[in-house]
């Protein structure tokens, strides 16, 4: 982006609604050095008493760990589901095509407590004693995110020539060699986007993993427990402003790697 | 059919595990509508009393119609307030568009739960808001302004759905050919009647697509009723979860979601006469 | 080039992944805890745990529960949450494998009626004796004791008294028209009825179809006074100490002492109709699969020393009279902790049938749903 750009009303607008959407967020990160219970003005008094709280609060960030490491693996398998689907409706017409794209996509509609509870009745049918786990809820934000991964890739796909393909296979690559080298590298930005959009729904996912999940917990069905107690507030609060710190130096981190292996002369551009 | 064994490769994954994992549950919840009860002897009994008990109900219909005029109104503004970002990271934001991207994503990652309470916070009868209108002496006492209302639902979960609509549309605006735009222009368009008569028209399925995507659950929400809804912001989704987790009363929940599925079904089948299924997916 | 644009992109991808991995490989083994062998000290007869509590959340802290952890240190406890009794049974039902559970009274007989629970040896308790007789009735069935009561407390009214002009002093005085705009419910179709029908002076638990319907009539009528529903506890205090509410009906006690910690001025109100009260207790789920544990960990759990952990930590009274010269005589005094009778003006809740839990839910409903 140019320097000029950054006055651009587009810039601008997107920086506006930039700061609505992080305004509450930084307002939970004002709370937690606040030294009350409440979460009302006038604030009381600096602390960082919960942070240190937070450290020693061991079911918390169990909680933390089990939902990241859900939220990756749920959406590494929902984005190659999906992904696979892409292609194979964009590229190829089939019988059942339509049928498959209106079932994929149904997911969407169900409302999750329903799918919860369908998924619960189908596990305890097949094997009444067998545990819940993270693998049961991991199963069902499988299900929730397939659709989303699908379309979005689905709609980037469309976007370019299947002749490019073809020409790479004139080239002599095989079909599988296509995919791998032109296809899915021209699809990258949209699978991220689709990883991402599977990752955030699964991390913040209460109603599905409420009902699929055993012993362990996930950090969204530990917040909502603890919601229950007024004094564990803070502590909750303070979580929330630790992920969300946690996540802008994640992507600054990123960007910083990415500036780093740009090639000199574009540092030219911003 | 040409390349049968690429298709087979390609689609027996996703296939299998939505049947498995997908259709069948979901035909066991269409069979619990018909249960007489939740555990025990009940299960065993089919009758269609929940049936009866459902479209006798006037109220709960009314509040199904009143929960679709809510989500409309939500994925209406959502978009509208949506486009502009999405438009501006794909057509100017060249290099930074991944990290502005996920700028925006990242306040996703923060519990949706503790969000809406931030939200109240500012919105409270101690919040920001008030304090700042009664030190500007524009109000006179401190009241929960646009908090406790239908208005209050859209207007959070419209902030909810915010980043979750961009990423189609901005998928969508992405694979547009730019030479399609350049030739536009050189055939004597103004930038602005390019924009209606090409970028816009192209970009609909990704609009579409952000329109389902936040019409759909916001139509099932529950949660956000409850904590920024008030007493007439109550949704169709709270007595759905009122079934699931209150009552216990499966049969009667899995009619009131099956109700729902089926409405929204026959929106998009409506809506696939208009514009064909598959552009839904731009394919 | 564009193409080492798009390497780029899986690099970055990558690596993230990677950063991701780490950060909940560290969040997860920052466990210390017991994961280890088994109890080497008084072993129990049969498999040493994990000893599984299907318990509420905040109730896992190991003060309420310290001599069963000093007893058995190697042992490893296993909780699993939740926030709605409704969702305990649920879980319960569908065959969630767990030893202990903790329900609230108004759910004990559907438990027992189910046969989800079995028959606890009382004279395997040492610390039974201390338990208040009014409360343990509560769990008895067919002349057994199935549930030890542990916690309980009230369910009443809490009024900002900065902010109104005549302090309520019924339930009746929630559809008072000064409040209008400012009264709070609790989204509970089971309390909000056994409030009304205090109200109305009917009997809670034995209602006749006529009461329902005043009841359910009742309950539209007050809409126009209501500012909203709240649905978990950590909403009460913020209503309060905000000003949006002036009036939260179905408070329970440790929203009171929070709000007094913040020094807010508030009154927890006995309404002269009574205040409704909640028991909840331990029951060994009838497919537990470490009983002796089970009974370890409950004798611990109504030992004086916890149980005054409890009230000192939640204001919630102790279902163990020993437990009082322990506990902070402020909350003691506040709450009433240490009245002999507790019936006398508290009218707990009783156990419902199915029928009419699916009644008070389906009335409630209609409730919500009307214009």
């Amino acid at each position: 982006m140019r320097r000029r750009d950054l006055l651009s009303p587009g810039f601008i607008y997107y920086a506006l609604l930039t700061l609505f959407l992080y305004a509450p967020i930084l307002l939970l990160i004002l709370f937690s050095f606040n030294d009350g219970r409440s979460l009302t003005f006038p604030l009381k008094g600096f602390t960082l008493k919960w942070y240190e709280e937070l450290l020693g609060a061991r079911e918390l960030l169990d909680a933390l760990g089990n939902s990241l490491v859900l939220g990756l693996a749920s959406s590494v398998v929902a984005t190659a589901l999906g992904t696979l689907a892409a292609i194979g409706i964009a590229r190829f017409n089939f019988p059942g095509r339509s049928a498959f794209l209106a079932v994929a996509a149904m997911p969407m509609v169900i409302p999750y407590v329903v799918l919860g509870v369908a998924l619960l009745i189908l596990f305890k049918t097949i094997n009444p004693d067998a545990p819940l786990s993270l693998w049961t809820v991991g199963v069902g934000h499988v299900v929730i995110n397939i659709p989303y991964a699908m379309l979005i890739v689905a709609s980037r796909l469309a976007g370019f020539e299947a002749n490019l393909e073809e020409a790479a296979m004139d080239l002599g690559l095989t079909y599988w060699g296509t995919l791998m080298r032109v296809t899915l590298p021209i699809s990258a930005p949209a699978i991220l986007s689709a990883f991402l959009s599977s990752f955030t729904t699964s991390f913040d996912e209460f109603a599905v993993s409420f009902f699929l999940i055993g012993t362990e917990s996930t950090l969204p069905i530990y917040l909502y427990s603890q919601l229950r107690f007024p004094s564990r507030l803070p502590l909750v609060v303070t979580l929330a402003a630790l992920v969300m710190i946690g996540s802008v130096l994640i992507v600054v981190f990123a960007e910083w790697l990415r500036r780093v292996g740009q090639p000199a002369a574009r540092k030219g551009d911003l | 059919m040409e390349h049968r064994g690429r298709i087979a490769v390609l689609m027996t994954p996703p296939v299998l595990w939505l049947v498995l994992l997908f259709l069948l549950p979901m035909a066991i919840m269409a069979l619990f509508s018909f249960r007489a009860g939740t555990f025990g002897a009940e299960r065993d009994i089919f009758t269609l009393e929940h049936y009866r008990e459902f479209f006798q109900n006037a109220g709960f219909q009314r509040l199904l119609w009143q929960s679709a005029v809510t989500a409309l109104l939500t994925s209406a503004f959502s978009i509208l307030l949506a486009y502009p970002i999405a438009y501006f990271l794909a057509f100017r934001a060249r290099s930074m568009q991944l990290t502005l991207l996920t700028i925006l994503i990242v306040p996703a990652w923060t519990s949706y739960l503790l969000r809406i309470l931030a939200w109240k916070l500012i919105l409270g009868s101690n919040g920001l808001l008030n304090s700042f209108l009664l030190s500007a002496g524009l109000i006179e006492e401190a009241a929960p302004i646009l908090l406790y209302s239908r208005a209050a639902v859209v207007v959070t979960l419209v902030y909810v759905w915010i980043p979750f609509v961009t990423l189609p549309i901005f998928s969508a605006l992405q694979r547009i050919d730019r030479s399609l735009l350049e030739a536009a222009a050189d055939l004597g368009c103004a930038p602005w009647e390019v924009f209606l008569r090409v970028t816009l028209p192209l970009s609909l399925p990704g609009v579409v697509a952000g329109f389902f995507f936040v019409f759909i659950p916001t139509l099932g929400e529950w949660v956000t009723p409850s904590f920024v809804g008030g007493v007439e912001g109550t949704m169709y989704g709270n007595l759905i979860q009122d079934q699931f987790v209150r009552a216990l009363n499966w049969p009667l929940g899995s009619l009131m979601s099956l109700v729902m599925l089926i409405l929204v079904i026959v929106q998009i089948f409506i809506f696939s006469r208009v514009v064909r299924l598959s552009d839904l997916a731009g394919v | 080039m564009k193409n080492d644009r798009r390497v780029r992109v899986w690099r970055i991808a990558g690596l993230l992944l990677v950063i991701a991995l780490l950060v909940a490989a560290c969040g997860g083994s920052a466990a210390p805890v017991a994961t280890e062998a088994p109890a080497t000290q008084a072993p129990p007869a049969e498999p040493t745990g994990p000893l599984v509590l299907l318990e509420w959340s905040g109730y896992e802290l190991p003060e309420f529960w310290q001599p069963f952890a000093d007893r058995y240190p190697d042992a490893q406890v296993d909780f699993a949450f939740f926030a709605e009794d409704a969702e305990a049974f649920a879980k319960v039902q569908t065959g969630f494998q767990t030893d202990l559970v903790h329900p609230c009274s108004s759910w004990w007989k559907l438990y027992v009626d189910n046969g989800l629970v079995q028959p606890i040896d009382t004279s395997r308790l040492s610390n039974w004796s201390g338990v208040r007789d009014e409360l343990a009735v509560e769990g008895q069935f067919d002349g057994q004791q199935y549930f030890v009561p542990w916690d309980w407390g009230y369910e009443s009214i809490l009024v900002r008294t900065d902010k109104v002009t005549e302090i309520p002093d019924a339930w009746a005085d929630l559809w008072d028209p000064q409040y209008a705009g400012h009264v709070a419910l609790w989204d509970s179709g089971e309390s909000n009825h056994a409030m009304t029908a205090l109200s109305l002076g009917f009997d809670p638990w034995n209602t006749t179809p006529e009461q329902n319907e005043a009841i359910k009539q009742k309950l539209i009528d007050i809409k126009p006074n209501l500012v909203t529903y709240w649905v978990d506890f950590t909403e009460v205090p913020l209503l309060l100490s905000s000003g949006d509410a002036w009036v939260v009906a179905n408070a329970w006690p440790d929203a009171y002492v929070t709000l007094l910690d913040e020094e807010v001025p508030v009154e927890y109100i006995v309404p002269e109709e009574g205040r409704l009260g909640w028991v909840c207790g331990y029951g060994i789920s009838s497919k537990a699969k470490n009983v002796d544990l089970a009974y370890e960990y409950i004798n611990a759990a109504i030992a004086p020393e916890s149980m005054a952990a409890l009230s000192n930590a939640y204001a919630y009274g102790a279902s163990n009279a020993d437990a009082l010269p322990l506990t902070d005589e402020n909350y003691v005094k506040l709450l009433q902790l240490d009245q002999p009778n507790l019936k006398a003006r508290t009218v707990f809740f009783q156990s419902l049938t199915t029928e009419q839990r699916e009644l008070f839910t389906s009335q409630w409903d209609d409730v919500k749903a009307a214009p």
